[in-house]
């Protein structure tokens, strides 16, 4: 089977748009968490998001439908980056497109009539822009980039919520890896900082409503965490066979050599108290991968801030790696992104590929006291060197999807 | 990579037609067409009148031997779980194969359906010049919301839920929202059990395009042509490999030869619209399993809304 390089990354993020911007935030722990501006939320209980304040650039039918669903733009400007970093002018027909997202934007106002709800609203007021109106498919933006870079062969939309974007990467580096596509431009995006993306969540009882704590609100693994700060944002990859890649000339940021997905088949909010199906996920992609847990040199959690998450995680990663976690530095993303709900898994890939970039392990800033039952090598307070081979991605996801991604750095050898 | 024959040993279908495979078969066979039910919420509009598939009545607590993770489904999400129940029950999947052996792969529709929940939210979140107000949602909308919500709007909960009550825990993916997109779930799934992945995939989908704002987006957006209505539907089908099958005595429906996604370049086309409605995500399911269970079936290709055609070549077993 194929080698699977890494030849194209974008990022959309609260801290920082861009690849590099991305990295210099993650490394000096600098939050993206405040008070949500999108909308007035002084009446939620929940009043934190990590949103993205920079403009993006994009073309104007992208930024018009953004502006209700501000994803479809995180998506666009993350695969442009992807692209232009893989030195491609867009997107071609051996190329599979697989992005991973979570939730339709639903514009309430637009269902109220004579001051009441009523769905002959939608009717009423047909919006100039056919792709505007109640309710927006998940496909909007896989349809609008392929619109707007080009055609690929295959145009997927992957709906495994926080583990939809290491879904569709895992997807593209088999269908690479086995020969069935050429390029996988694969990644995720999401944005539910809106009304009803907030208040469902509020409701579950999974956000955060320590509002005072500000930039800091997001704990993983922390003993006060008191649940989930919302995110936003998207990272894309271009994966391609290494030999091809180094034939021609590209540059391999890194190479993607396991993956691993499960169920757990328990509950729909809250994981399996065992950790079994997240355990399953690394131990299946550590087999994907051929390595044994001793290789793996940083882990990237998917601390989401939650009392049992983080503690059913911190647990299934000792089981996993026996002896040898308390030597594997563990960070957590969310603690300055918030949770990027489904492209978490991308984004937090993005972490990874950057560590082995740059040599350092970015820090969980927000970790002062470790939790009970979460104890692992948690790189706290600042960025750490890194020189080593393999990092791994945890995502699992609301409903009890899990996904693992294992990144090697490339040592230049084909 | 060698790749195994694969065989369908459990098939499960909810359609307008009838609420098992053997009453949806037995409908199809005797050229029923679905039966359909007015869209009342949108009298007074030019779309007075329109009409959308309609189910038979059904217990689903009855069906799937449970009832308190009801309160957490969709429409979509209970005749999926139906389906699925079915199909694993035909292909007696508890008892042959390790939960983690097995895959799940599954397409979603729009999340419209779930929106039904929200008609008391917004009626609290209006404000006394009539429009919407966030202020309103905070303070009055969500404490009359059913906190449960997100459940049923998030486009994985359908499957996920088929994943609880089946026990399934192997590897998965899950794809939204039109035919195309549920045809590349099904030939993963084929994929995966012919590679030797997985020992045995659930694979289909749940659709249920009928509340009124989901039809004023179809009609507007064009989905929908003249003459078309939408309907819901769900099917699973549980592929294994056919030495598997054999070895376990299991009864054989059907063999995959091929199963594939692919881009039709063209408008969308659906076989089963004519008599059955427009399923959309639930479409390509519906027409494999069709094509596994009678000679009367259309061909099992659809060519979806997003543009992927989908195509499976079946060989019915007797």
């Amino acid at each position: 089977m194929r080698r699977v390089a890494v030849t194209g990354l974008g990022v959309v993020s609260p801290i920082g748009v861009g690849g590099d911007a991305f990295w210099d935030s993650l490394e000096a722990g600098r939050s993206g968490i405040g008070r949500i501006s999108r909308f007035d939320c002084t009446t939620f209980t929940a009043q934190l998001a990590a949103e993205v304040k920079t403009s993006l650039d994009v073309p104007d039918e992208i930024a018009e439908v953004a502006a209700q669903d501000p994803k479809v733009g995180f998506a666009y400007a993350a695969c442009a980056e992807a692209l232009a970093g893989a030195g491609m002018r867009g997107l071609t027909r051996d190329c599979l497109l697989h992005l991973g997202t979570s939730l339709e934007v639903f514009d309430l106002s637009r269902v109220i009539r004579q001051g009441q709800p009523d769905f002959r609203a939608v009717f009423d007021r047909p919006s100039g822009n056919k792709r505007l109106g109640f309710q927006m498919p998940l496909d909007t933006a896989a349809a609008m980039i392929a619109e707007t870079l080009g055609a690929p062969g295959q145009s997927l939309t992957n709906c495994s919520a926080c583990a939809a974007g290491a879904q569709a990467i895992g997807h593209g580096f088999r269908n690479v890896r086995r020969g069935k596509w050429e390029i996988a431009v694969c990644g995720g995006f999401d944005s539910l900082i809106n009304p009803l993306g907030v208040g469902g969540f509020q409701l579950l009882g999974a956000l955060t409503t320590d509002n005072d704590r500000g930039e800091t609100a997001c704990r993983p693994f922390d003993a006060s965490r008191s649940g989930v700060v919302l995110g936003e944002g998207a990272a894309v990859f271009v994966l391609e066979p290494l030999e091809k890649a180094v034939a021609e000339g590209r540059r391999v940021l890194a190479e993607v050599c396991g993956y691993g997905s499960t169920l757990d088949a328990y509950n729909l909010s809250a994981p399996d108290p065992g950790g079994e199906g997240a355990e399953r996920s690394m131990m299946s992609a550590l087999a994907d991968a051929g390595l044994e847990p001793e290789a793996i040199g940083h882990i990237n959690a998917h601390g989401t801030g939650t009392r049992l998450n983080d503690q059913v995680e911190a647990g299934a990663i000792r089981r996993v790696f026996r002896n040898c976690w308390p030597r594997i530095p563990v960070s957590a993303t969310k603690s300055v992104t918030g949770h990027l709900i489904a492209a978490a898994g991308a984004v937090e890939m993005a972490a990874c590929l950057l560590a082995l970039i740059r040599n350092r392990i970015p820090p969980n800033p927000s970790l002062t006291r470790v939790g009970e039952g979460c104890e692992l090598a948690h790189a706290t307070g600042k960025a750490i060197p890194f020189d080593g081979e393999y990092a791994l991605s945890n995502s699992f996801g609301f409903g009890g999807q899990n996904a693992t991604l294992i990144l090697r750095r490339y040592d230049g050898q084909h | 990579m060698k790749r195994s024959d694969v065989a369908v040993t459990g098939i499960g279908l909810v359609t307008p037609l009838g609420l098992t495979a053997r009453d949806s078969v037995r409908a199809w066979e005797s050229g029923c067409a679905a039966p359909k039910r007015e869209v009342k919420e949108l009298g007074g509009t030019s779309l007075a009148g329109a009409e959308v598939g309609a189910l038979p009545e059904m217990d689903a607590a009855a069906r799937l031997g449970e009832r308190r993770m009801l309160k957490y489904m969709s429409d979509a999400a209970v005749i999926g779980c139906i389906a699925a129940r079915e199909a694993t029950t035909d292909a007696n999947v508890r008892r042959r194969f390790a939960p983690e052996r097995v895959g799940l792969y599954a397409g979603t529709g729009l999340a419209g359906a779930g929106v039904k929940e929200s008609d008391s939210m917004i009626r609290e979140s209006i404000g006394e010049d009539g429009a919407f107000s966030c202020r309103l949602l905070g303070s009055r909308g969500l404490p009359k919301t059913n906190p449960l919500l997100s459940f049923k709007i998030l486009a994985n909960m359908p499957a996920c839920i088929v994943s609880i009550l089946e026990s399934v825990k192997g590897p998965n993916l899950l794809f939204t929202p039109w035919e195309g997109q549920t045809g590349a779930a099904l030939a993963e799934a084929w994929e995966a059990v012919a590679l030797g992945e997985v020992d045995c995939a659930l694979a289909g989908a749940a659709d249920y395009p009928c509340h009124p704002a989901t039809y004023v987006f179809l009609r507007q957006r064009g989905f929908l042509r003249d003459g078309e209505y939408p309907s819901p539907a769900a099917a699973y089908l549980v592929l294994e490999r056919a030495e598997r099958a054999a070895r376990d005595g299991q009864r054989v429906h059907a063999e995959i030869g091929e199963m594939e996604a692919a881009d039709c370049g063209g408008s969308s086309f659906d076989p089963l619209a004519p008599r059955m409605g427009r399923s959309f995500a639930a479409a390509p399911a519906v027409l494999t399993a069709l094509a596994c269970l009678t000679d009367v079936a259309a061909p099992a290709s659809v060519c979806g809304a997003d543009g992927l055609a989908f195509r499976a070549v079946v060989r019915r077993l007797p």
